[in-house]
């Protein structure tokens, strides 16, 4: 009955070990998120700040509206099953389940307790002098208790073993004990902590659909906690891939499974994993090449299939991860006659796994198709399907559903929403061609003539402009919409924040955020953070009253309430003062006044609809949006309201 | 096969030996435990008091004489004042000693802060260390607090000594899952509530193993009630005892005796509260 916010949050132990990460998310209300990941990912320390029991280093922390970091585990109206459930081993199952509500107050007014002589019955309403019900806080009655534990025990069918206790009672019982204890409360948010591990595997996969069905009539927010991406993708209707500390990616498991951002996701959900083969692109007209490592496998796919990859993973030299699922892979023989991508395959083993077999093989000839190498493949096929060890089959691979991963940083290389549109180009007497339009540089962009690639990031298409476009196709891909556009003869990626609407548009571009390579010129984008190094320090107003403030190169700007509370926060005792921080504002933040930061001024930058000021302060290069700037020296105050802080020494993202 | 039949023979023989010799050192052993407190209760039955009056090494005769001067000759040896005297520190250092152990060893088991592991240490080390030690500096405190010569001196020693040897209840308070404190608190209960209501009673074993500590040493204790306690009338039962004369040997017997039975009864009455197994079924193992 709540929605909650994480916003920034950080576990740093004394020994500077990083539990959790900058974690960043949104929960609506009634939700069902589960965290999954491998052990000492993180999920259970951020599990267990939300539920107060572990201090929150910093960040923000909403329950409902409140912000609850400092807030005591009761006040928080939360409830918690614990994965070896935790139970109170000396009191009944009653007791169990009414021992939260034995500890919390209900409001109530004043009431009789006795039949009097002056007419009084007993709960009657005691009258003040103004002849008004008198509040107070009372504890809940006998009746009341027994009322809501057995209404508890009996959604979770212990009603008959309430006189027990837990030592009576098997795993799977205790299990709805601790349920119960956490579902009597009525509480906001109910926090799960790999509730089902100690279970075995029939009773884990009974109580998963009754902890789904629990979710769907208590109509609460769950949040769930689970190393089994078996649990993850049945339960959750969103999901927190984790991993050392970090969000790997939050989605819901169908784009889990179909869009995994990176190989640790793709490789994490589904069995039998994902297979990973290594390997190249390389772009020749309209067709890709995909060479694979390790074998002599060479398959060539339309580029139309692959459109959303980072072009510069297209010429054939830098290693990539090419992911496939079992299911995407078959050996069907009709198919395979069908199929245009087809891999010499040779099989190793299978396992009959009833309505399926998995069959285990490897691209390499020479390679034996059980350890996990990056030549093995795992096969689904049919239920019992004998394929006879040593064949050499040949296996069709569905190149839609393929997945690429750069080979060190192991993102993907083809997200959902696409980094950048990769353009080829001309410029020609400061006026730029592409796609068949052109369009005039802005003065702030020098570039000599010439032929060139033309990089423009989805973000920096502006949908109004000189550019005549069609909009082709729309998706919704997490709040936001990829929109393909016609553009000439040529193809171009948009985002909008609203839905898509086929038709006729014009764009236009934001030339501060585009690349342009021509010749021996790049033109950089301008960055969008602007750093400065500084510290916080506690200081007296002409007024007397104390203020807090961020000193910058000696000078000070006083921060509003909500930056330095959350500086205090993020800090114990007398740290915040001396602690190093950098600050980051975007260049719009900044005005140009008569005192502040000094600052010289290097070069103007007009982007015709927006000018801009490079500028050093000390060591530090800024971008400052301004119009008109005179003399080499100007004074900058940035908004002290609307910073981002970093602090420097634990790295940890403050706002 | 005769070969075989002699070596199953031979491997009996040696067995039987084995288990002759076991005996016999555990007799000896025995022997040199009970012969002590055989002798002790033979003397408390002697009927002349004196030691010299000994036939060798036992009484010549034997009656109840001394355990009825024990308690009816109280002019000069007052025993049942020394027994109250006794009963009475002993409870009172118990109730204190066991209240003061227990919630440090709470304490030290749940609450992670600054010099914690410092001061583990420390009381570890200074532990070791026997009581006596430090009597001349407890014999200085007491003088500059008055409590020379006053019954609760004592009783402020021996519950303040007690906390030195919380290990053992730290040791089992860590054996009970934090995850019952984590969901007693998420249910709304307060440090103390915890404490008293989950960690207490799922701690009676060790309750009791406490209580009895802490009364067995003020009540068998010697030197300390020496030192600080003056008065006759004030006397614990082991100075009392000590200032018999010569002659009230059988009578310093029966007094000994008779001291040792409230701990046997206190043992056998709280012996099955020392059971394991009460936190069976808190958590899964």
């Amino acid at each position: 009955m709540a929605n909650l916010s994480l916003k920034h949050i950080y576990k740093v132990y004394p020994n500077g070990a990083k539990a959790v990460n900058d974690f960043n998310m949104q929960i609506a209300d009634k939700e069902f998120i589960v965290f999954v990941g491998p052990s000492g990912c993180g999920k259970s320390t951020t599990l267990r700040m939300i539920a107060g029991l572990e201090e929150i280093t910093a960040g923000e922390l909403k329950i409902g509206d409140a912000v609850v970091n400092g807030m005591e585990p009761k006040d928080r109206d939360i409830a918690m099953v614990f994965q070896n459930y935790a139970l109170y081993p000396h009191m009944s199952i009653f007791e169990n389940i009414a021992f939260g509500l034995r500890m919390r107050k209900v409001p109530d007014v004043k009431r009789y307790k006795k039949d009097d002589d002056k007419g009084h019955k007993a709960g009657e309403p005691v009258l003040d002098k103004n002849g008004k019900e008198i509040p107070i806080m009372r504890k809940y009655t006998k009746q009341e208790l027994a009322e809501r534990v057995n209404e508890a025990a009996e959604i979770l069918g212990i009603t008959e073993y309430l006189k027990r206790k837990p030592k009576e009672m098997s795993g799977g019982q205790r299990q709805r004990v601790a349920l119960g204890r956490a579902i009597v409360r009525q509480p906001k948010v109910m926090l799960l902590d790999e509730p089902l591990s100690n279970l075995d595997a029939k009773l884990r996969t009974q109580m998963r659909s009754e902890i789904v069905k629990l979710h769907k009539k208590l109509q609460t927010t769950f949040i769930y906690v689970t190393h089994d991406q078996v649990e993850a993708m049945t339960m959750g209707t969103r999901i927190v891939v984790m991993k050392d500390g970090f969000v790997k990616q939050i989605d819901t498991p169908k784009n889990l499974y179909k869009y995994p951002a990176n190989k640790f996701v793709a490789g994490f959900i589904g069995t039998p994993q994902m297979n990973f083969f290594e390997g190249t692109l390389k772009k020749d007209g309209d067709k890709v090449a995909i060479e694979f490592a390790g074998s002599d496998a060479k398959i060539a796919v339309p580029y139309e299939m692959l459109s959303k990859t980072t072009p510069q993973y297209l010429d054939g030299t830098k290693k990539v991860y090419i992911g496939l699922r079992a299911e995407d892979i078959t050996l069907d023989a009709e198919k395979v006659a069908k199929s245009a991508a087809k891999i010499k395959v040779r099989i190793s083993h299978s396992e009959e796994l009833g309505t399926e077999t998995l069959v285990y093989g490897d691209i390499d000839m020479n390679g034996d198709g059980f350890a996990e190498t990056g030549t093995r493949v795992i096969i689904k096929a049919g239920g019992f399907k004998e394929i006879a060890a040593d064949t050499v089959c040949e296996a069709a691979l569905d190149i839609s559903a393929i997945h690429l991963f750069d080979y060190e940083t192991e993102e993907s290389i083809m997200p959902r929403i696409p980094e950048y549109n990769y353009l080829d180009c001309e410029v020609v007497s400061g006026k730029l061609k592409f796609l068949g339009n052109t369009l005039d540089l802005p003065p702030a962009i020098r570039c000599e003539d010439g032929k060139g690639e033309l990089l423009i990031p989805v973000g920096a298409v502006k949908l109004n402009g000189p550019i005549k476009a069609e909009v082709t196709a729309g998706e919704r891909i997490n709040g936001q919409t990829l929109l393909t556009l016609r553009v000439g003869d040529g193809r171009l990626y948009a985002l909008a924040d609203g839905e898509a609407e086929s038709g006729g548009a014009s764009i236009g571009l934001d030339f501060k955020k585009i690349i342009l390579r021509v010749g021996r010129t790049e033109i950089a984008p301008m960055p969008e953070v602007n750093g400065l190094n500084g510290t916080f320090a506690a200081d007296k107003g002409a007024d007397g009253a104390k203020k807090f403030c961020l000193v910058i190169d000696g000078e000070k700007f006083c921060a509003p309430e909500q930056v330095y509370t959350k500086m205090f926060a993020a800090t114990t005792g007398r740290k915040v003062y001396n602690s190093a921080y950098r600050y980051e504002w975007s260049p719009y933040d900044f005005a140009v006044t008569d005192n502040g930061l000094s600052a010289k001024v290097l070069e103007t930058l007009d982007y015709g609809e927006e000018k801009f000021i490079k500028c050093a302060v000390g060591e530090e290069i800024l971008y400052v949006k301004a119009d008109s700037v005179s003399g080499d020296e100007v004074r900058l105050t940035p908004d002290a309201g609307k910073v981002s802080v970093v602090e420097s020494e634990r790295q940890i993202r403050i706002l | 096969m005769r070969k075989a039949g002699a070596k199953v023979v031979k491997a009996k023989t040696k067995r039987a030996l084995n288990v002759l010799i076991t005996y016999c050192i555990l007799i000896v052993v025995a022997f040199v435990f009970f012969f002590p407190c055989l002798w002790l209760i033979l003397a408390s039955f002697s009927k002349s008091g004196s030691i010299y009056s000994f036939d060798g090494f036992f009484p010549k005769e034997y009656g109840f004489d001394a355990f009825k001067s024990l308690f009816t000759d109280t002019v000069m040896y007052n025993y049942p004042r020394w027994f109250l005297n006794t009963l009475f520190i002993a409870v009172m250092s118990c109730v204190l000693g066991t209240l003061l152990t227990i919630l440090t060893a709470y304490c030290m088991s749940r609450f992670r802060f600054r010099s914690r592991k410092a001061m583990m240490k420390a009381t570890l080390v200074l532990g070791m260390f026997p009581s006596f030690m430090g009597t001349i500096a407890v014999y200085l405190i007491m003088t500059q607090f008055g409590l020379i010569n006053q019954q609760w001196g004592l009783i402020l020693i021996y519950s303040a000594q007690a906390p030195m040897g919380y290990m053992v209840q730290k040791g089992f308070f860590d054996t009970i899952p934090y995850s019952i404190d984590e969901a007693a608190r998420i249910d709304g209960a307060s440090n103390f509530t915890v404490f008293v209501k989950f960690i207490l009673p799922l701690s009676k074993p060790m309750l009791v193993y406490t209580a009895l500590t802490s009364f067995t040493w003020p009540w068998s204790d010697f030197i300390l009630p020496k030192m600080l306690l003056i008065d006759k009338d004030l006397y614990t039962v082991a100075v009392g005892l000590m200032s018999l004369g010569e002659t009230e040997f059988a009578r310093f017997a029966a007094g000994s005796i008779f001291i040792a039975i409230p701990i046997i009864v206190l043992y056998f009455c709280l012996v099955k509260y020392m059971i394991n197994g009460m936190s069976a079924g808190a958590v899964k193992e």
